[in-house]
């Protein structure tokens, strides 16, 4: 709300310094947006959605009154309700001499419940430009001046705070004004020249046939002043706050003064409108009144009562504020308090301007604003209870975080809604992302079924600004139409380790993924876990890995398609190895917290190489399968330690190398029953597998 | 032999000397020099049967102090530059060293992880809750009736369908706040309530350089009986100076939010010019800068938890944790938080 700091002086006579009176009214709750200087000063606060008020000068000018302790100054505009003069009927008009009948306008309100009350009056008028002292203080206040008549109608918004219109009378049918819903498909011209379908849930000014505004939003272009307008119905109401609110939105059609209805207006205000811009129009020579003021309320309102007490006011703000300050700070912003049952207790009394006022709570904002919340003491709240334990999920991301970042990954965050093509390929089947009903755009259409496409955006961004090697993982939730879920993904391009002037490094490869799932699997002490093919369609088939814990499925591994990540960026050609784990069935089959240390062994182990020729489409699982089938319960671990392709192997074939450790926990083996158990080892994968040994 | 063939010979030796680095050279200068069959100094002395006999004593004591000097010389020399050379086995140590990969963690975790060992350290609870919501938990709830006007301060993202939420219920909505989290934890736990809640919440803003329509937030909530706004300012007095330095001074300004009666934002003074606002573009010369907003939990808040508000106090708040990065490290676009370039995550500590 722009306020020009003449017009503000003109009501309330606050400091000469522009700068002063904007900090201190903006310690009151209102965001400077901008402080002008020059000529004409302008104070530029930002207003909060509570107080529609403070949409006018008068408003800003109650706080001030708070502020300074300064009386708001007596004339026209903060003149009483019930001080308005209302012209008589009949009255004799001075520049036409002709006289009016009381029928000139007939108003009806057809729909009390959007709109209780309805103030008119007919004016005669002669449209011309404004005056420049008028037009200069709306344009100061950002607003474009018309003509005298619009310009006065906009003046009364800015300085008291009601939304007027001015209707050509003559383009009025019947000279009636019906406030009633719109009918089924009704349409209507609005100011700005854009036709408007309507429904029925819309407010509108009619006519005897047709609607000529929408209620508290816009004007119609058929009845808008033009040079020749002679007479015009000037409008001051009030609108239902909800009903202005959701036609401005389906219409998308937001103006000045349906900002103020939505907000809620004061029920009081609209004579008053009529009122000042009746003298506006005299002082100005723009015209005067032919009617008497039609103030149709059928159903007048109560103001609403507070009871306040200075112990809540104490409990809220932890401050005791002096019993005499209480209505020092509220009466100037137009509260009535009355003394209740002696000493700290009140009854006040809410002016209809306060919508925002409906609880003892408000009123304690009230005092606190004006006392300041920088007097208020700096305490701490006690401590009645031990801190619970940490929630588990805090523990659980925080051990990922630790885990993967020893192992070289830093932490990427992405957002959650990505491209709905970019999404597709990650959904299970049968199963759609979960889709955003008003993205911002379609590149954030859909909610992200899996952490990893914001993943590989995040590696093509780094790879395209030359980073060749690129380690990244995020936790975050993903959706999909059946829910929402939490998992870690990981990628990896580029080189294993660390580049070093001592040997070249190796380029990270499937295993390099393998390691890091199950290196979060002991992380988080998962006994024991499976892998399986996985037919993922993101994967590359062959290097395509599910990781199977408990029977549950935990994850996938292997490497990225390239086409999608050719498609994102990546370099055609360096692939791109990638993880993605269910943290909630991560935590399922994680260990508990009830470990037992095992005692060291007391007997010492012995440890034999075997190296064996099989063919290569032998899973290394198999022939562990059948050594621990053949071996004795001394056999403690099988390690595979070489695996060889080349001279010497034939072709199809592969040998493989074996370390197995022997131990037996209540005495020393001897070799010859360690050699017995090797022998049946041996033979064992001579019948399983067709193995040679070499 | 004459005093001139004396002093040219230690001229000679002092050039040769100071060209010599290693232990060879220093051999060889020693050899050219002293050795007994050719050596300069030998040959000098030699010569010493060819001068005056008057003037001999007196050459021969000067040929001597030469031999000596140069002898002392060089047996420094050489043992310094034996000390010097590298023991058998010495490996480079100027080469760099192998590093294991160690990565880093995102500094919006950082930041929140610092908030989170703050608050825990002053007896709350960490809570974390489901990023899609239902209407009821994100506004209702929370004093924000269907067609209220603060529902515009919070430009929503909804599902395009409804999706059962990690809640249980059906959720239709990108939470714009955590405050949900504490909506549910109230519905389910007794008073006294102290807890954080920090996640990812999302509006409708475009993306800018102070703006994204996913960020991190971090609420706080605190009630119980006689909890005042004087707790309140207490409270985030020890949380802000530790996190931004005790020199800094806050300020409460009354604002408005729905859930909070009565509110206000709070100002920390600004960093870059003390607080003076002096030319200083980061506080656009007020000497403060809005850090959160906070205030005392309205009454219809908890009428709808289904906690007695005539017996009960508390208050909130609420802060932007890209924000509060923004203004800790002097981030100057807010959009390097998402787009994770190495270049910038490798900057924030471990």
């Amino acid at each position: 709300m722009r306020i020009v700091y003449n017009w503000l002086r003109e009501i309330v006579p606050v400091p000469d310094d522009v700068d002063t009176v904007a900090r201190e009214i903006s310690l009151r709750g209102f965001e400077l947006a901008a402080v002008e200087q020059g000529r004409e000063p302008v104070i530029d606060f930002e207003i909060t959605a509570n107080r529609p008020d403070c949409l006018s000068h008068v408003g800003i000018a109650r706080e001030a009154s708070a502020i300074w302790g300064l009386a708001i100054k007596s004339g026209s505009v903060a003149r009483d309700a019930g001080s308005d003069r209302i012209p008589d009927s009949g009255q004799r008009i001075p520049d036409s001499g002709q006289r009016i009948p009381a029928d000139a306008l007939d108003v009806v309100i057809e729909a009390p419940d959007l709109c209780p009350r309805y103030c008119a009056q007919v004016f005669h008028v002669t449209v011309a430009p404004s005056p420049s002292w008028l037009q200069q203080r709306l344009e100061a206040a950002g607003v474009r001046p018309i003509n005298n008549i619009v310009d006065v109608t906009n003046y009364v918004m800015l300085e008291i705070g009601q939304p007027m219109h001015a209707f050509d009378l003559e383009r009025l049918g019947q000279h009636r004004i019906v406030v009633r819903r719109a009918r089924a498909k009704e349409s209507m011209r609005t100011l700005d020249g854009i036709d408007r379908t309507l429904d029925p849930e819309m407010l509108v000014i009619a006519d005897a046939e047709r609607a000529v505004a929408v209620g508290g939003v816009m004007g119609g272009a058929d009845s808008e002043i033009s040079t020749a307008t002679k007479t015009i119905a000037l409008e001051s109401a009030y609108f239902e706050p909800t009903s202005v609110r959701r036609t401005s939105k389906r219409l998308g059609l937001k103006t000045e003064a349906s900002a103020r209805f939505e907000r809620g207006s004061d029920f009081e205000l609209p004579p008053r409108g009529i009122a000042r811009a009746a003298e506006l129009f005299t002082q100005i020579g723009a015209g005067a009144p032919i009617s008497p003021l039609i103030d149709r309320y059928p159903a007048p309102r109560e103001k609403r009562q507070i009871q306040l007490r200075s112990a809540r006011i104490a409990r809220l703000l932890g401050q005791v504020v002096p019993p005499e300050d209480v209505p020092r700070f509220l009466k100037p912003l137009g509260f009535e308090v009355a003394p209740k049952n002696g000493h700290g207790e009140w009854t006040v009394t809410v002016p209809s301007f306060r919508v925002d006022v409906v609880r003892e709570e408000d009123l304690i904002e009230e005092v606190g604003r004006h006392y300041g919340f920088d007097r208020l003491p700096v305490r701490f709240p006690p401590l009645d209870a031990a801190q619970p334990p940490p929630d588990p999920i805090i523990v659980r991301d925080r051990l990922i975080r630790q885990t993967l970042t020893a192992a070289g990954f830093s932490e990427a965050m992405t957002f959650a809604f990505i491209e709905r093509q970019a999404a597709l390929p990650f959904c299970e089947r049968g199963v759609d992302p979960a889709a955003i009903q008003n993205p911002l755009s379609e590149k954030f259409a859909a909610l992200r079924p899996s952490l990893l496409p914001g993943l590989i955006d995040s590696c093509a961004h780094n790879r395209r600004r030359g980073r060749k090697d690129i380690q990244l993982f995020e936790i975050g939730s993903r959706f999909t139409s059946r829910g929402e879920g939490c998992g870690v993904a990981f990628a990896w391009l580029g080189a294993a380790t660390l580049a070093h002037w001592s040997g070249a490094s190796r380029t990270a490869d499937f295993f390099d993924a393998k390691g890091t799932v199950e290196l979060l699997c002991r992380a988080f002490g998962v006994a024991a876990i499976d892998v399986a093919p996985s037919s993922a369609p993101y994967l590359v088939r062959g290097r395509a890995a599910e990781v199977i814990s408990d029977g549950t499925l935990l994850g996938v591994f292997g490497q990225l398609v390239p086409a999608i990540g050719d498609a994102r960026g990546l370099v055609a050609g360096e692939e791109v190895y990638v993880g993605e784990v269910d943290l909630e069935v991560l935590a399922r089959v994680a260990a508990g917290d009830d470990l037992r240390a095992q005692s060291l062994p007391r007997y010492p182990s012995i440890v034999r190489d075997i190296s064996i020729v099989v063919d290569e489409t032998l899973p290394a699982a198999s022939v562990r399968g059948t050594i621990r089938a053949a071996a004795p319960s001394t056999l403690v671990s099988i390690s595979e330690f070489d695996r060889y392709q080349g001279k010497g192997v034939p072709e199809g074939r592969v040998s493989l190398s074996l370390r197995l450790t022997f131990r037996d926990p209540d005495r020393t083996l001897t070799d010859d029953e360690v050699q017995g158990a090797m022998d049946r080892i041996v033979e064992a994968l001579r019948t399983e597998h067709r193995a040679e040994q070499r | 032999m004459s005093d001139s063939q004396i002093d040219a010979l230690r001229a000679d030796f002092e050039r040769d000397l100071s060209t010599a680095t290693t232990v060879t050279a220093l051999r060889g200068v020693r050899d050219r020099y002293l050795s007994r069959k050719g050596g300069l100094v030998s040959g000098l002395l030699k010569s010493l049967g060819s001068a005056p006999p008057d003037a001999r004593p007196r050459l021969g004591k000067l040929a001597n102090d030469l031999r000596q000097q140069i002898e002392t010389q060089l047996d420094e020399r050489i043992a310094a530059a034996e000390a010097d050379r590298p023991p058998a086995g010495a490996v480079d140590l100027t080469l760099p060293g192998r590093q294991p990969a160690l990565g880093h963690r995102h500094p919006l975790t950082l930041l929140r992880e610092r908030i989170e060992s703050i608050f825990s350290r002053m007896g709350f609870l960490i809570l974390e809750g489901p990023e899609l919501e239902d209407e009821y938990h994100n506004f209702e709830a929370l004093n924000m009736p269907p067609d209220h006007p603060a529902r515009d301060m919070q430009d929503t993202l909804y599902l395009a369908a409804p999706v059962r939420s990690a809640a249980g219920s059906p959720a239709t909505l990108l939470r714009t706040h955590t405050s949900g989290m504490q909506i549910r934890y109230m519905e389910q736990h007794k008073p006294p309530v102290r807890l954080i809640a920090p996640g990812r919440v999302y509006r409708r803003d475009n993306l800018d350089l102070t703006h994204t329509p996913m960020f991190t937030q971090v609420e706080g909530l605190v009630v119980g009986e006689g909890i005042s706004l004087a707790d309140l300012k207490g409270t985030l007095f020890v949380f802000l100076r530790e996190l931004f330095g005790e020199e800094r001074k806050l300020r409460f300004r009354p604002s408005f939010f729905p859930y909070t009666e009565p509110s206000a934002e709070v100002d920390i003074s600004c960093g870059a010019c003390g607080g003076t606002g002096r030319d200083c573009s980061m506080c656009k010369r007020t000497g403060w800068i809005e850090i959160l907003g906070s205030g005392m939990v309205h009454p219809a808040v908890f009428e709808a938890v289904g906690y007695d508000p005539d017996r009960y106090t508390g208050w909130a708040f609420g802060m932007g944790i890209e924000r509060t990065a923004l203004l800790k490290w002097g981030v100057e676009d807010i959009r390097l938080f998402y787009e994770n370039d190495l270049r910038f995550l490798e900057q924030f500590p471990l």
